[in-house]
């Protein structure tokens, strides 16, 4: 591979391997109806983020964009668990997660976990919002922490990666004992040192970072800082949630119009509502069973909806599915 | 009538008891049916067949007693007791005493022939001054004092001996009575049988009213045909087979309650007539048919006699009983084998589940030599994450299974409409030919410490085995994602679903009965462990996943509707279509099954769930793919990066060769005239 290809390079020919690789799998299914328009579709849900829905983890994994299309996804189809207000435990939102990436790693969500409760019982139950921006931390970035982590862990032990040791001037060393000091005495590690070593690693590395000039607003705030309370402050900080462009904010968290419409659509269809007359006559009852819908998944919903508006008038319908 | 010449003065007056006193008796000749009263003849000195134990119960008062001179002795406790002549002659072998107010037993001086001593109702309290008596056949002591069996050791030739109604508290000192016929101890305070087992010779054994409270100790008495336990404390018997020839065993009014507590009774082939009245057994319902069909050698009981038609009712009913008993035997252990078969089927689940906890736990341990405590210890906790190693068993924990007596490692149970199922193994029991009746009697499946993912793989079996399953339930299945539930809805219909907690740490969840209800909504499920689903249910389950659904259909691109639907779903809509140019009227059986599976809201038909060893495998299986590929795409850019290469250097070159060209182009022109020829010689070298 040209060491001169980019990073966007690098990730466009992931998604033709990728396209070419789901090809094979359903050649026979794809050849019904062209492989240009399988190609135009792939790509277009690719634009849309809805490539990665119910995909494997690595390939979820692979890029940025999946990433964040990931994040998307998930805000968008469980926006209503949080709305409803209910705080799950670390284990449910793993299960949520699961539905939509069958391989999804726990270590993943124990890891963002940790975050929002700051490494503390980790069976306390967590708000939607709350987790999910620590998710989006610790998955879109999860390679950056991982060094981050590391750098902490030294900066800890006293060790600055970043200390050009120069043998003759000892006021270098001087410096650095006193730090030493202070760190073991106070709890997490000075923040411009750490931040320092943060710039250094932005540069370095060629996987996601969050923008340096965000990151040093973080720091800028706070003296001292422990690993988690670095984690949370990235979590929570607006401007680094719009860099990434994935999540509203978090004010605008619970608002989707568009599926909220869609959602009250959906509602309407609900067996009972449609039959409201018959099943206040019956008072805990169940109605009768939905007539079946006749659509085939090729037609849009649109389609099969009408389908059953039809078949709610006739009286047909509803006999069949009494017996 | 009585004589005046020989009236009593014993009456009244002159009963002073007192030792040392004088008392006057006259014996008088009595009419003859009194002296008969207990049946004695003086010619035979054995005794006749039956001697009613009423009489002997009964005061047998006859004679006021005899006139006897009681003259004082030399010593001085005991009255001396002297007959006249005449009386001496007449009735030479029998001496009445009774009601004498006797306190001791009186000298019997010159009767040494006497064969009958009457001492009834005295106040006796030792039995003394009879030694010499050593042909007496009949001794009545009836209604004293004795306190204790005495002084009968030379009365050799003792047939009767009557000790009723006095203060006897133990049977003893009647070794040298070997002829003793009847012994009459009714009316004591004997709590024990004791020291008769030399009485081979008795006959009549009346043990009425006293403070027994078993019998046993029966051994020797081989002539004993009566023997009276009336009015007892009597709870057990015991040894009765060995009497040979007892026919009459009286044991009313005692404390016998069942029928094992006397079931020596049934070993006996002498027994003809037995009492239990007054006894808590006989209240009993089955008292009647019991006794009679144990004990069919008997001719009487409770003093009626037993017709035919009792004895063939007792043993229709015996029978019945026996063949209940059997039956709720055969049941019990049914139930017993059962019960073990699922305690066995418990432990090696337990053992499954901690299997992965113990590799784990080792695994972060590192530890090099595992304890053998490991399968043994109980976290009390499941893993709820899906076990990621499944490595090979532990050495300690093989040795462990094999310590286990295994008796069955599955349980399949039929039980009118449950189906229960115990273990992995059970689950094969689908494949069986079961009856079109049974199955179809089926509407409840239970599954218990089977893994899901095994479940899910024979739901379609189940589909087809047993139509008619309404509900399932799941306890000890290991469901820990809501992702599971997907694989519930290629069923038929399922109204109700029970998820046990234990064993399913998915129950924990806030949302899963929501995720179920939204997912299998096309079942209008109607129960969820055991409560309604109510309106409010379905709604709420529809808002909070709802946009997953709508997302799950509308926003994935076709192929991968596709794909994800399979070739199953694909068939079934290709019926479909075919059907659809059927006429709207036929409602076939066939049709309408598949169009409720259509049915199923296809919107939330793309939510599969596959077992966690079928999507490794397919991934296994797409890694090849993937690095073809991989290889294929870098083919590709190499070439076209090649490619590209050699445009940008065309594009640099072209300038370059383009200005050449035309300069070469000009020079060649230059010259009109040799260009001209050179071109023509160019047509002639061609042709």
């Amino acid at each position: 591979m040209d060491p001169g290809v980019s990073s966007a390079q690098r990730h466009v020919l992931t998604y033709m391997e990728d396209a070419v690789c789901q090809l094979l799998e359903n050649k026979e299914d794809i050849s019904q109806y062209g492989i240009a328009r399988f190609f135009t579709e792939y790509f277009n849900s690719v634009c849309q983020g809805t490539h990665i829905l119910f995909r494997e983890f690595s390939f979820i994994q692979a890029t940025p964009h999946n990433r964040a299309s990931f994040l998307r996804a998930f805000w968008r189809c469980f926006r209503t668990v949080g709305k409803n207000g209910d705080l799950l435990t670390m284990k449910e939102y793993h299960c949520l997660l699961q539905l939509l990436c069958p391989d999804f790693p726990l270590e993943l969500t124990q890891k963002a976990a940790r975050i929002v409760l700051m490494d503390d019982a980790m069976d306390c139950l967590m708000s939607f919002s709350d987790f999910l921006f620590a998710f989006q931390i610790q998955f879109y970035y999860s390679e950056f922490l991982e060094s981050v982590a590391a750098i902490y862990q030294d900066l800890l032990s006293g060790k600055n990666p970043n200390t050009v040791i120069v043998p003759t001037s000892s006021s270098g060393q001087h410096r650095q004992r006193p730090a030493l000091g202070e760190a073991s005495m106070l709890e997490g590690v000075e923040a411009s040192l750490f931040y320092q070593c943060l710039e250094n690693l932005c540069d370095r590395h060629k996987y996601s970072c969050p923008p340096p000039a965000l990151v040093k607003e973080v720091l800028s705030n706070v003296q001292r800082l422990t690993f988690y309370g670095f984690l949370v402050a990235l979590s929570k900080h607006h401007g680094i949630n719009q860099a990434l462009g994935a999540l509203p904010d978090k004010g605008d968290l619970m608002h989707d119009p568009a599926m909220d419409e869609e959602l009250e659509r959906l509602l309407a269809q609900v067996p009972g509502l449609v039959n409201s007359v018959t099943a206040s006559s019956e008072a805990s009852c169940l109605p009768s069973r939905t007539p079946p819908r006749v659509g085939s998944p090729w037609r849009p919903l649109h389609h099969a909806r009408k389908v059953d508006a039809e078949s709610d008038g006739s009286t047909e319908e509803t006999d069949e599915s009494e017996t | 009538m009585i004589p005046g010449k020989y009236r009593s003065v014993s009456g009244r007056a002159t009963n002073n008891v007192n030792c040392g006193l004088h008392l006057v008796i006259q014996t008088s000749s009595l009419p003859e049916k009194n002296k008969v009263e207990f049946k004695l003849h003086k010619e035979t000195p054995s005794f006749p067949g039956r001697l009613l134990q009423h009489d002997l119960e009964r005061n047998y008062s006859s004679r006021q007693g005899d006139h006897i001179n009681l003259v004082s002795s030399s010593m001085p406790s005991f009255p001396i007791l002297q007959r006249s002549s005449e009386e001496k002659i007449l009735y030479s072998d029998r001496l009445t005493l009774e009601r004498q107010k006797l306190t001791v037993c009186p000298i019997i001086d010159g009767e040494e022939h006497l064969r009958l001593l009457n001492f009834q109702h005295n106040f006796i309290t030792r039995i003394q001054n009879i030694s010499n008596l050593q042909r007496l056949i009949f001794l009545d002591l009836y209604d004293n004092q004795i306190e204790e069996i005495s002084g009968l050791s030379t009365l050799r030739s003792l047939r009767v001996l009557l000790l009723g109604k006095n203060r006897i508290k133990k049977i003893s000192n009647l070794e040298n009575l070997k002829s003793l016929d009847v012994l009459d101890l009714h009316g004591n305070q004997i709590s024990k049988i004791e020291n008769v087992s030399h009485l081979c010779d008795l006959r009549v054994l009346n043990l009425a009213r006293n403070l027994l409270s078993h019998v046993d100790n029966l051994n020797g008495l081989d002539s004993l045909t009566e023997l009276n336990l009336r009015h007892n404390q009597i709870t057990f018997v015991r040894d009765v087979d060995n009497l040979p020839c007892l026919q009459r065993l009286f044991l009313s009014f005692n404390n016998i309650s069942t029928f094992e507590s006397v079931c020596c009774l049934a070993d006996s082939t002498s027994l003809s007539d037995i009492t239990f009245d007054g006894n808590p057994i006989a209240q009993e319902s089955w008292y009647k048919h019991t006794i009679l069909q144990n004990m069919m050698q008997l001719r009487q009981l409770d003093m009626k006699r037993i017709t035919e038609e009792e004895r063939r009712m007792a043993s229709v009913i015996a029978k019945k009983e026996e063949e209940k008993k059997r039956e709720s035997q055969k049941q019990s252990l049914l139930k017993e084998k059962k019960r073990l078969t699922i305690n066995n089927v418990a432990r090696k689940w337990d053992l499954q589940q901690h299997r992965v906890t113990s590799i784990a736990a080792n695994q972060d341990r590192k530890d090099s030599d595992s304890p053998s405590q490991d399968p043994c210890q109980v976290d009390g906790s499941t893993i709820s994450a899906f076990p990621e190693e499944t490595g090979s068993l532990d050495s300690a924990l093989s040795n462990a299974l094999q310590g286990l007596s295994v008796t069955d490692t599955h349980l399949v149970e039929v039980d009118g409409d449950t189906l229960s199922l115990y273990g992995s193994g059970a689950l094969e029991s689908l494949d069986r030919n079961w009856s079109v009746q049974t199955a179809g009697m089926v509407t409840t499946v239970s599954f218990t410490f089977i893994e899901f993912d095994e479940i899910v793989q024979v739901l379609p079996k189940l589909k087809i085995k047993f139509p008619n399953s309404l509900h399932l339930k799941f306890k000890e299945t290991n469901l820990v994602m809501l992702q599971q539930f997907n694989a519930l809805a290629q069923l038929r219909r399922i109204d109700q679903l029970t998820i046990d907690p234990q064993g399913n740490p998915v129950v924990s969840f806030t949302l899963w009965k929501y995720y179920v209800l939204f997912r299998l909504s096309h079942f209008s499920m109607q129960k969820i462990n055991g409560t309604e689903v109510t309106q409010n249910d379905m709604i709420m389950a529809e808002r909070l996943f709802g946009i997953l659904a709508h997302v799950a259909s509308s926003e994935l691109p076709q192929y991968r509707l596709i794909s994800i639907l399979g070739d199953a779903r694909k068939k079934q809509f290709r019926y479909l279509l075919e059907t659809k140019g059927k006429k709207p009227g036929v409602v076939s059986e066939e049709n309408n099954d598949s169009k409720r599976l259509v049915g199923e809201n296809t919107n939330r038909a793309t939510l599969n769930y596959t077992t966690r060893d079928f999507y490794n495998e397919k991934l296994e299986e797409i890694k090849e793919k993937k690095k073809f590929c991989k290889m294929y795409i870098e083919d590709l850019v190499k070439e076209a990066t090649e490619i590209n290469m050699k445009n940008e250097a065309l594009q640099k070159l072209w300038p370059q060769m383009f200005i050449e060209l035309v300069r070469d182009a000009v020079i060649e022109i230059r010259n009109k005239s040799s260009y001209m020829k050179l071109c023509l010689q160019q047509i002639t070298d061609q042709k």
